[in-house]
């Protein structure tokens, strides 16, 4: 096994604190969320002259997402620290979002001291236990000399394959103990060969295929094969839908492009992947907010499936030839020319057929033309967030994405509350593109609190607040499937937004009206520093199309 | 589908937590453990599950865990002794 030392100018004996530090800035870590407490101190005490940024959230779950956003911004590991107890627990629910959309990052907890583990010590709590369900894989440290081998193959196992969270619990004798400064490589390489005859019957189903659709996910993303997809996609002439998590991976413009699939996709999109008789599903994962009734999915469809991670194949819907592989080596294999011309002239008359259009139902502010209006003054290397709900669908339908680290949304767990803390770890990813933060009223009280870690980095993330007074999604299902019973989603005791901005000293304005939109948006984008932008909309506004549960994509509601 | 048995030999790296991921795998993913060896000293786990889901649903998401080396599906391997 290869043996690497920690470039380190004094002695080669440590504080385990300080091996994670030093670790940490091996790796290529600049910048690190996190909040401190008991059990974590000692690395505090290392993190104060190291030379590595350190972002103070104001809330562990608040340092989750931003080390989510950071991943996802810039293919980076994105890294967390928290104190042990109620600091380890606040930062699950970011665990289990990373987990479901494969994000790699590196969460450090600290935990009581070795001795006390077990006896309900204070602030204790099993986080390795904990842990198991929402994470790729976590480590407790139970021997000093394990710290650097540990913190190896965190990293690497958060990033190699399928992208996920990993967990190192420190406890805080080890964090103090003397250690040496080595650290072994690990051998964890867990990407399966393709074997030939796999390509082959690909490329056989491919040309024979007369109604292909490429079903894109997010795992091209992922797996940095965006250019690859393209030149695929160009190569063959297969019209592509994708995922909300795959969004940014086709241009818009290419025009067999058909957009989202899905419970909130366009109508072509679901209407080419019903009639198609070849999936070609590339890095995605046949979810239930994809499919729609499942036996009525792509019925006729004969399925390629394309993924790093071989429980992803026949898990939800047998395939007829899968391979498991790096998209980046496998698509140009793939890339073979087809005779499909008929039906892509299909594809393009629906796409034209179901275009978007901008006809707002009621004379207040139209969020989707307003969303569409800030995409079109954005530049291409913007990153917007969003939380979750309808303002998220919106995001997705009327906003252009040209890479997919561009749109950072919470897809597989749908987490209230990411889009905040998302966006404050892309601005430390990508500190010269723009940040632009989508929110809706009842997502944006989830972490509120971090308007406080915008104020003390000094950030400039841009914050659009759709406010309808409602938790609009719920509020939706609700008039559509329990006879509007408005249980609970009536927020007209909503705040002053702008209040709450100005209180973190950030810029900030109210509109209602349509005529105010452009100017608000050119007004938001020139500020210098931070800006929240309270946009009130009409409580009735609702995400169309819609497929209601158990329907299938080809049953789409237009209207209530 | 009709509730169906079948019997895994899980090879695995040791840890404390081991046997908690292999049998948190097992519930989540819908299968009932009816049977459970485990032999610490050779680092494996043999366990007969019953589920209306296909057996690779589990042993497929038992490979994906960073500590199991090998999941062998015993059944088939005496299925094709009988045949």
């Amino acid at each position: 096994m290869a043996v690497t030392a920690i470039t380190q100018p004094q002695a080669n004996i440590m504080r385990g604190a300080d091996l994670l530090v030093s670790y940490l800035k091996q790796e290529g870590v600049d910048t690190v969320f996190g909040y401190p407490g008991g059990a974590i101190m000692p690395v505090y005490d290392a993190l104060y002259d190291a030379g590595l940024k350190h972002v103070l959230c104001r809330h562990e779950q608040g340092a989750a997402f931003a080390a989510v956003g950071y991943a996802r911004a810039s293919n980076r590991v994105g890294v967390c620290i928290a104190t042990s107890g109620p600091g380890a627990t606040n930062l699950i629910t970011g665990l289990a979002d990373a987990y479901m959309d494969s994000v790699p990052i590196v969460a450090i907890t600290g935990q009581v001291t070795s001795a006390v583990i077990g006896t309900d010590a204070f602030q204790e709590i099993d986080v390795l236990g904990l842990s198991l369900a929402c994470t790729k894989h976590s480590f407790m440290v139970t021997d000093k000399d394990d710290l650097a081998n540990v913190l190896k193959q965190a990293f690497t196992i958060a990033k190699s394959g399928r992208p996920g969270p990993v967990l190192v619990d420190i406890p805080k004798d080890i964090q103090l103990a003397e250690v040496e400064a080595i650290i072994e490589t690990s051998h964890y390489d867990p990407i399966p060969a393709v074997e030939h005859t796999d390509l082959k019957a690909a490329i056989a189903l491919l040309e024979q295929a007369k109604q292909p659709i490429v079903y894109v996910g997010g795992g091209v993303g992922m797996a940095q094969a965006v250019d690859q997809l393209q030149k695929f996609i160009e190569v063959t002439g297969i019209p592509s839908v994708t995922t909300l998590k795959g969004i940014g991976a086709i241009p818009t413009t290419s025009p067999y492009a058909l957009g989202m699939l899905g419970m909130h996709g366009n109508r072509a999109a679901n209407l080419s992947v019903h009639d198609c008789d070849l999936l070609v599903v590339i890095g995605a994962r046949f979810d239930d907010r994809v499919t729609g009734h499942l036996a009525t999915f792509a019925q006729g469809a004969k399925v390629l499936h394309l993924d790093i991670d071989p429980a992803e194949i026949d898990k939800i819907r047998d395939c007829d030839v899968s391979i498991c592989g790096n998209l980046v080596t496998l698509l140009p294999e793939l890339a073979v020319p087809l005779e499909i011309k008929e039906w892509q002239q299909k594809c393009w008359d629906l796409k034209q057929e179901f275009g978007t259009s901008y006809n707002a139902p009621y004379v207040s502010i139209y969020a989707p033309q307003l969303l569409r209006q800030l995409s079109d003054k954005l530049p291409h290397n913007a990153v917007v967030t969003c939380d979750v709900g309808q303002h998220q669908m919106w995001v997705a339908q009327h906003m252009r994405f040209t890479r997919p680290e561009n749109h950072l949304s919470s897809a597989g767990l749908g987490t209230m509350g990411f889009g905040l803390p998302a966006g404050i770890g892309a601005r430390h990813a990508r500190p010269n593109d723009p940040v632009v933060v989508v929110s809706g009223d009842g997502s944006f009280m989830m972490n509120v609190q971090e308007l406080g870690t915008i104020k003390r980095e000094q950030l400039n993330v841009k914050i659009v607040l759709i406010d309808n007074q409602r938790l609009g999604m719920v509020r939706q299902w609700q008039q559509l499937f329990f006879e509007e019973r408005y249980s609970e989603t009536i927020l007209t005791d909503n705040p002053d937004f702008v209040a709450i901005a100005k209180a973190f000293d950030i810029e900030a304005r109210c509109i209602t009206q349509q005529s105010e939109v452009l100017s608000a948006l050119d007004e938001m984008l020139k500020s210098d520093g931070a800006y929240l932008l309270h946009v009130r909309i009409h409580e009735a506004d609702n995400v169309w199309p819609l497929v209601p549960p158990g329907a299938s994509n080809a049953d789409m509601m237009e209207s209530v | 589908m009709s509730l169906q048995q079948s019997s895994l030999k899980v090879s695995v790296n040791n840890s404390p937590e081991l046997l908690e991921r292999v049998l948190r795998v097992a519930r989540h993913r819908g299968f009932k453990v009816e049977l459970l060896s485990w032999n610490s000293e050779s680092s494996t786990l043999e366990m007969t599950v019953s589920s209306e889901r296909k057996i690779s649903l589990l042993s497929k998401q038992l490979e994906k865990l960073i500590d199991v080396t090998q999941v062998v599906n015993l059944t088939e391997i005496t299925q094709e002794q009988r045949a």
